[in-house]
């Protein structure tokens, strides 16, 4: 093994023959970084820089913020605005490098650190946005704003500055601050005991199943439930509780032990048990109930939105919004309601049939849906997952993503192999312009690994500014795809292919953008707008001409055969109406609770919840996506009337990639031209929906998503 | 403890999201649906030991051709010197066997030719033995050489062929250190006959050694099997000492 180690150091330094320019005695945070690309210097980094660069970060921040406050000059946009552009260098310098490994690469010690930070910096931002002085100066370059000669995007600047000081609470008086700060705390508390019942519940069921209650299991399913059970009987103490698990198998509501389980298991009876214990969740009238929880954290908020001078807390949130108002959204909700509903009608008709044909006699239930409509699937829409993988690899889809948006807008990626990241599996491609010119520093890390959060997203390790010179953006794709096994590649699903393009949309949004101003840059936009540059680029994937182009197969280099496409385009339509109907009531019950006035005083949030849910006629065969009682993403999350901002994405890119097929090329130059200066440079430098329009040339509309979605009657 | 750390998780998520942009759904039901991150210490380096030697080789692909030669040169050279003193041990065994030139050559081109074939199979992934089996043997292929050169009066004739059988164990061992370096697809010939001509060059360059410090010691005696015995005393004690320890091991 110590062989096997030194020829590994040995090789190493021959590869790598990139040497620190650091001083090893002071923080790398306080040195500037002189790494290729100012790429940061990971392998200097350590754990402990963190605390005292944040530390002295925030410091920093709060000084030049009274250097501002204390200016004797007039207020002015650029001794005012621009000057707070400036701030937080340090700061904005270690919060990037720790947010993101903190995520993608983690330990124990970043996670403590994470959790001693995270009041110190709410704290620390409350600071400035709390400071009155500095909102006078902003309010007075406001005030005067008209004979200033300012550019459109300095006003949006100013104005969104000025915003962000006002939600704060800066044009109250003391007793209204008082109170919102109040009602806060309330809130915040709520939240928390919110999210803490609803883990409780979460961890708290199990249903133990013995050998002869696993029929129609597939191997894989009743090996994860087995080793369940032997970790259960590990994490027990008393030999009556490990007997409890001895030679069992477990499963849990947790999504990836419950799902299988509903698709495969033929025990009705058990079914019905697992599901029950899921959409029960906070509704057992036991201690971890969340039923008076989210009823008054909805008042609370409707209270809070009153104070604040707007009719709902929907109003509140939507202002900031691209659907500005509670009225836009439930139109938006409603009008794709109707064709979801239609179609998850026939889905059931269908799942009915097979139960019939079966000799079953019973009504198809809520339990029975992953079943019978696996069964559907295999009939009508059979993808067999394993024969498309080989066309798959990951690195030809790499090459596929940067291949799409070469043709689109003429961009070119050199891999380089001498920067040091954070991990071995993390790549660097540095991103030209058409012209030859620098753009960006891209890094993908794509592999699952251990110490890695679930999910993908997209972030940045520098920020796009054009303030003071051309500063470019080090943008990260982080997903959670297969690592190799051996000397094999990489071989992905089509649902990880769909990802990759989705995450390199983010990745271009913050790649292309061309703003004046960082807090404008990239992905700063609203919440139902941002993504919209990825969902976008989702398209090209699955269209067959580009699909054809990178999916060859990693052992032959064959194209994928048309008939394979064919099938996987006519798979993504599976299950949409069940899809989409869920999700949309989750979205109109949060637009309800959300909608509630502050003197409306809700005692039964169940009730509250069905009375919502029958004016919309659900049927009983689907559960909202979220039930009140397990909404984290809106009563412990962010996400408050604002669970509707996917589809609202969705409609977005189905429409603009409609524009591309009305032109008849998925490349033409025009519209990729107008794509890239409208929606992929601007930022938030304009309001959303104008973008929107500029790139469209009128407001979107909801037809081509019934269409991507096979709710057009095209499926039934 | 665990509950009010993932509400922090939250929180967080929240504050960080203005920095960010992903799919969200996933993240937030990640929470709760998966409950924390456990870190094992063993997977994670695990993971980091498999995902440097993909880096090696995506470095390596992306090198000019020279460069990679070059470097498996280097690479067999140093498994040789200084880090292969088991198989420096067995080559110098085998020189010291005989001091005639004749049979010295034959019984190298033997071990080269023979450590060469499994050297190729195992990398190719034909052959694969696990090295806790390999190693004991090629720490006894030492001992055994060393022992016939003290208690034999007289090399038997079967030797090169048993020099050869050694030699596709010695090939067995370079191969598992080659796999660790990860051997690219694309010049998967030219690198591995690469990495030989290194093992070679290493080899001849003991021999080389050797054969100057053994004249400079035999200028001034005239038996020629002075050094014979007890260097293989010593070559043999380390091979016991090896097969000792990777028994243990």
């Amino acid at each position: 093994m110590k062989k096997v180690l030194l020829i590994c150091a040995l090789f190493l330094i021959a590869s790598c023959q990139q040497k620190s320019t650091l001083d090893p005695n002071i923080n790398p945070f306080f040195q500037e970084w002189t790494t290729s690309f100012e790429v940061p210097p990971f392998l200097d980094i350590r754990d402990e820089h963190y605390m005292p660069a944040f530390e002295k970060g925030m410091a920093e921040n709060l000084e030049e913020i009274d250097v501002i406050v204390n200016n004797t000059n007039e207020p002015t946009f650029a001794n005012t605005i621009e000057a707070l552009e400036r701030t937080g260098a340090l700061l904005t310098k270690v919060q990037r490098v720790f947010s993101n490994l903190a995520s993608s690469n983690t330990n124990p010690q970043l996670q403590e650190l994470q959790r001693e930070l995270s009041p110190m910096l709410s704290a620390h931002y409350d600071k400035i946005t709390l400071n009155q002085d500095l909102f006078n100066r902003i309010d007075q370059v406001w005030k005067s704003k008209e004979d200033a000669g300012l550019t459109k995007e300095q006003e949006k600047l100013l104005n969104d500055t000025r915003k962000l000081f006002v939600r704060s609470g800066a044009l109250m008086n003391e007793a209204q601050k008082q109170k919102i700060s109040e009602l806060n705390s309330k809130i915040s508390e709520l939240s928390t005991a919110f999210g803490q019942n609803l883990l409780a519940e979460t961890n708290g069921f199990e249903m133990i199943l013995d050998k002869e209650d696993l029929e129609g299991l597939s191997e894989g399913v009743i090996l994860a439930a087995s080793e369940a059970a032997t970790k259960k009987m590990e994490e027990v103490d008393s030999d009556e509780e490990k007997n409890k698990y001895e030679n069992k198998y477990v499963f849990t509501p947790h999504r990836s032990s419950m799902y299988p389980f509903l698709t495969e298991s033929t025990r009705r009876d058990l079914r019905e048990i697992l599901y029950k214990s899921y959409v029960m969740r906070g509704d057992n009238n036991n201690e971890f109930d969340n039923k008076k929880i989210a009823a008054q954290i909805a008042k609370l908020r409707a209270e809070r939105a009153n104070i604040m001078g707007y009719k709902t807390h929907a109003h509140f949130i939507l202002e900031e919004n691209m659907l500005k108002t509670p009225e836009e959204v439930y139109d938006l909700l409603l009008q794709l309601w109707r064709p979801a509903l239609k179609r998850a009608k026939v889905e059931v008709a269908d799942m009915q049939a097979v139960a019939d044909a079966e000799g079953q006699d019973f009504k198809v239930a809520a339990w029975d849906w992953w079943h019978y409509s696996e069964k559907v699937r295999k009939a009508k829409y059979d993808l067999d997952e394993a024969a498309i993988k080989p066309y798959l690899s990951l690195d030809n889809v790499i090459q596929g993503v940067f291949t799409t948006t070469n043709k689109l807008w003429g961009l070119n990626f050199r891999e380089i192999f001498d920067i040091d990241l954070y991990h071995p599996d993390a790549r660097v491609w540095e991103v030209t312009d058409k012209d030859g010119s620098h753009l960006a520093i891209f890094i993908g890390d794509y592999f699952t690994r251990s110490n890695k959060r679930g999910g993908a997203w997209m972030s940045s390790f520098k920020g796009q500014s054009n303030l003071d010179g051309r500063e470019r953006p080090i943008v990260v794709n982080v997903c959670n795809f297969p690592a190799p096994v051996g000397d094999s590649p990489s071989l992905l699903s089509f649902d990880n292919v769909v990802t990759l393009f989705h995450e390199f949309g983010h990745a271009m949004h913050g790649t292309l953008t061309d703003v004046t101003y960082g807090s404008m840059a990239g992905t700063s936009g609203p919440r139902d707008f941002i993504e919209l540059p990825s969902q976008l680029l989702e398209h090209w994937a699955s269209e067959p001409e580009v699909l054809k182009s990178f999916a060859t197969h990693y052992e032959t280099g064959e194209p994928i055969p048309d008939q394979l496409i064919e099938k996987l385009l006519k798979a993504s339509k599976f299950n949409q109406g069940f899809i989409n109907t869920e999700y949309l009531a989750a979205a109109l019950l949060d637009m309800d609770w959300h909608t509630i006035s502050a003197k409306e005083s809700i005692k039964d949030a169940n009730s509250f919840e069905q009375k919502s849910l029958s004016k919309i006629g659900l049927i009983e065969e689907i559960a909202a996506r979220y039930r009140t009682t397990y909404f984290a993403h809106i009563f412990s999350g962010g996400y408050s009337s604002g669970y509707y901002s996917y589809v609202h994405a969705a409609v977005l890119d189905s429409d603009g990639f409609e524009a591309f097929k009305e032109a008849g090329d998925v490349f033409d130059p025009e519209l990729s031209s107008k794509l890239r200066k409208h929606i992929y440079e601007k930022g938030s430098t304009e309001e959303a929906m104008d973008l929107y329009v500029n790139f469209r040339g009128r407001k979107p509309i909801i037809a081509p998503l019934l269409k991507v979605r096979g709710l057009d009657g095209s499926s039934d | 403890m665990r509950l009010s750390k993932t509400i922090l998780c939250f929180v967080l998520f929240f504050c960080w999201f203005q920095l960010n942009a992903h799919n969200p759904e996933d993240f937030v039901i990640s929470e709760i649906e998966r409950g924390q991150l456990t870190f094992e210490n063993e997977t994670i380096a695990a993971e980091y030991g498999a995902a440097l030697k993909r880096q090696r080789i995506r470095r390596l692909a992306a090198m000019p051709w020279l460069k990679k030669i070059y470097i498996f040169i280097k690479a067999g050279f140093e498994h040789i010197i200084p880090q292969g003193l088991d198989h420096i041990l067995f080559v110098l065994g085998l020189f010291f066997s005989s001091l005639k030139f004749r049979p010295l050559i034959i019984q190298v081109t033997a071990f080269t030719l023979a450590h060469s074939i499994t050297l190729a199979l195992a990398a190719a992934g034909l052959v694969q033995i696990q090295s806790y089996i390999v190693e004991p043997i090629i720490a006894l292929s030492i001992v055994w050489v060393a022992v016939e050169n003290t208690v034999f009066k007289k090399t038997t004739k079967w030797r090169p062929l048993v020099v050869f059988s050694f030699g596709l164990l010695h090939g067995l061992g370079f191969a598992a250190l080659l796999t660790q370096y990860g051997l690219p697809k694309d010049n998967f010939i030219s690198l591995l006959m690469a990495f030989n001509v290194g093992v070679e060059l290493g080899q001849l360059t003991v021999l080389l050694i050797a054969f100057l410090a053994v004249r400079i010691v035999l200028k001034s005696t005239t038996n020629k099997n002075i050094l014979k015995v007890p260097a293989s005393v010593l070559i043999g004690a380390a091979g016991l000492y090896w097969f000792a320890e990777s028994l243990l091991l």
